[in-house]
């Protein structure tokens, strides 16, 4: 039987709030799942390059901007890097100089003192490290897709279960993040007033995700089981070149060289 | 009630919902019938108000529902106040730690007093039969009693419209038959009962009107329940049945 209360209409008038912290939550949410989700490979010839390539010659590149003590090299490595980023599609390349902006202003803010104590040519060279680091491992992510940059690894000797674990955790990255954008966009629907201790439903959601994630997993590892699955993960490697990969390597060679010059 | 003039949706560049109208009056029982991925779901998203049209426009109670309206913190509280949305994934829909204050959630933001959540929540542990699980996390649930409470924290809200996406997946034929026969009474107390649904078998008796979309995202027939029902070839035609 119905009880009363269902058959009549509430006479309810909401009170209004300011607080936007689940919309927030669900927006930021989104955006990053978008971002991984993300999977396609665009046009240009910067998106085609072998990503085993693009893997290593950026380890390596990483490697020499980091012990280079060479004011020049770095900005030569800019310079190629700019060019990099003007072959890249244009909300890529915007979403990269945004990102690549932060890191270096709050770099800046920490070397005042010591570009005011005098030491102006180390504290640009560090500036300068961390833009250029943080350009070359964005235009990585950005141009290669994040199961290419895994089964890159595999050519770094690293073990093939752990490149199976990282393959998996960024599946299930996308997996647990949409189910918490359901579970916020639940809180919120049903959120019709205001109640100071709404935040504490987070933590409960959060707590949640956990339990399904744990679930998730217990039900795949018993799917990998019966599959067959016995701790072997094998992984081809694509070493098929073209001939823009050609011209990467070549390019990249000639900045190694670079780097072997100023370093010496 | 609800008036859907022209709506279209796209999620990206993929076509969801292509020049939806729809009127829906108060008092309405409809069933949205419709293959895979045909928009069915995306559709009960719109109307409550979790997506926004890319073309067209969507009104509840003569008020248009987008992103704008949205924003204003009072009309959506209001606007959600008054349509309840059951998930196809209970599990993403609970987030208490025990059914009681699932089901408690809704009146306690609405304000009402300890004795008429008291009321409201033992009521609903009633009707949808779950007074043995109320002090359970709902995450141990098996999935029948999980849409049981999903239910349930949504009519402690007494909304005036229910939208529920496949409410008859992952229960049992025991459950099926109670959840058409709560339905059916919603309907007959007043409720608009708006349902996405893939399983006839169970659903007789609850709807008075179906709409069908077409792998093309359009609304091929909006006719009586009974009548769709009965048109096999139709049915067979556009890979429902």
């Amino acid at each position: 039987m119905i009880d009363e209360w269902l058959l009549e209409k509430d006479s309810y008038i909401p009170k209004g709030e300011k607080n936007s912290y689940i919309e927030k939550s669900i927006f930021s949410m989104v955006k990053t799942v978008s971002i991984i989700r993300e999977n396609k490979i665009k046009e240009g010839i910067i998106y085609h390059i072998n990503p085993l390539l693009k893997v290593v010659i950026s380890i390596l590149n990483l490697i020499f901007i980091a012990i280079t003590r060479s004011f020049i090299y770095v900005g030569i490595f800019d310079i190629y890097l700019l060019s990099a980023l003007l072959m890249m599609d244009k909300r890529d390349r915007i979403r990269i100089i945004k990102m690549s902006l932060i890191f270096p202003i709050i770099t800046f803010i920490a070397l005042i003192p010591a570009i005011l104590m005098g030491n102006i040519y180390n504290s640009l060279l560090i500036l300068q490290k961390v833009l250029s680091t943080i350009v070359l491992m964005s235009i990585l992510s950005h141009t290669t897709r994040w199961s290419d940059i895994n089964k890159a690894l595999k050519l770094m000797f690293i073990p093939d279960i752990i490149i199976w674990i990282m393959d998996i955790t960024i599946k299930y990255i996308v997996l647990l993040a949409e189910y918490s954008i359901d579970l916020l966009f639940a809180l919120k629907l049903r959120s019709v007033g205001s109640s100071k201790d709404k935040n504490k439903f987070i933590s409960s959601i959060v707590g949640n995700v956990f339990l399904k994630s744990y679930k998730m997993s217990e039900e795949m590892s018993s799917a990998m089981e019966c599959r067959g699955f016995v701790g072997e993960y094998s992984i081809s490697k694509n070493l098929t070149f073209k001939k823009y990969d050609y011209i990467y390597v070549i390019i990249n060679l000639g900045m190694f060289l670079l780097f072997a010059i100023k370093f010496v | 009630m609800i008036r859907l003039e022209d709506v279209s949706f796209k999620y990206k560049n993929k076509v969801a919902l292509n020049k939806i109208d729809i009127n829906i009056e108060e008092g309405e029982s409809i069933a949205i019938i419709g293959p895979n991925g045909s928009g069915k779901s995306t559709l009960l998203k719109l109307l409550n108000g979790i997506i926004f049209a890319s073309q067209g426009k969507y009104f509840f109670d003569e008020t248009e529902i987008s992103e704008e309206t949205i924003k204003d913190n009072k009309f959506s509280k209001s606007f959600h106040k008054k349509i309840g949305f059951v998930f196809q994934n209970s599990d993403t829909q609970l987030f208490c730690s025990t059914v009681f204050e699932e089901i408690a959630f809704g009146p306690i933001q609405m304000g009402l007093s300890n004795e008429d959540i008291e009321k409201r929540v033992s009521s609903c542990l009633r009707m949808l039969n779950i007074e043995k699980v109320k002090d359970e996390h709902p995450y141990n649930l098996s999935g029948g009693e999980k849409k049981r409470v999903a239910i349930a924290s949504v009519l402690a809200l007494n909304p005036e419209v229910l939208v529920l996406d496949e409410p008859m997946n992952g229960i049992d034929p025991k459950g099926k038959k109670f959840l058409k026969e709560l339905l059916i009474m919603l309907n007959k107390s007043g409720k608009t009962i708006i349902c996405a649904t893939h399983d006839f078998e169970y659903v007789e008796g609850i709807f008075k009107r179906g709409i069908v979309f077409s792998e093309n995202h359009n609304i091929i027939r909006d006719d009586r329940y009974e009548n769709i029902i009965k048109d096999k070839q139709f049915l067979e035609e556009h890979n429902i049945i």
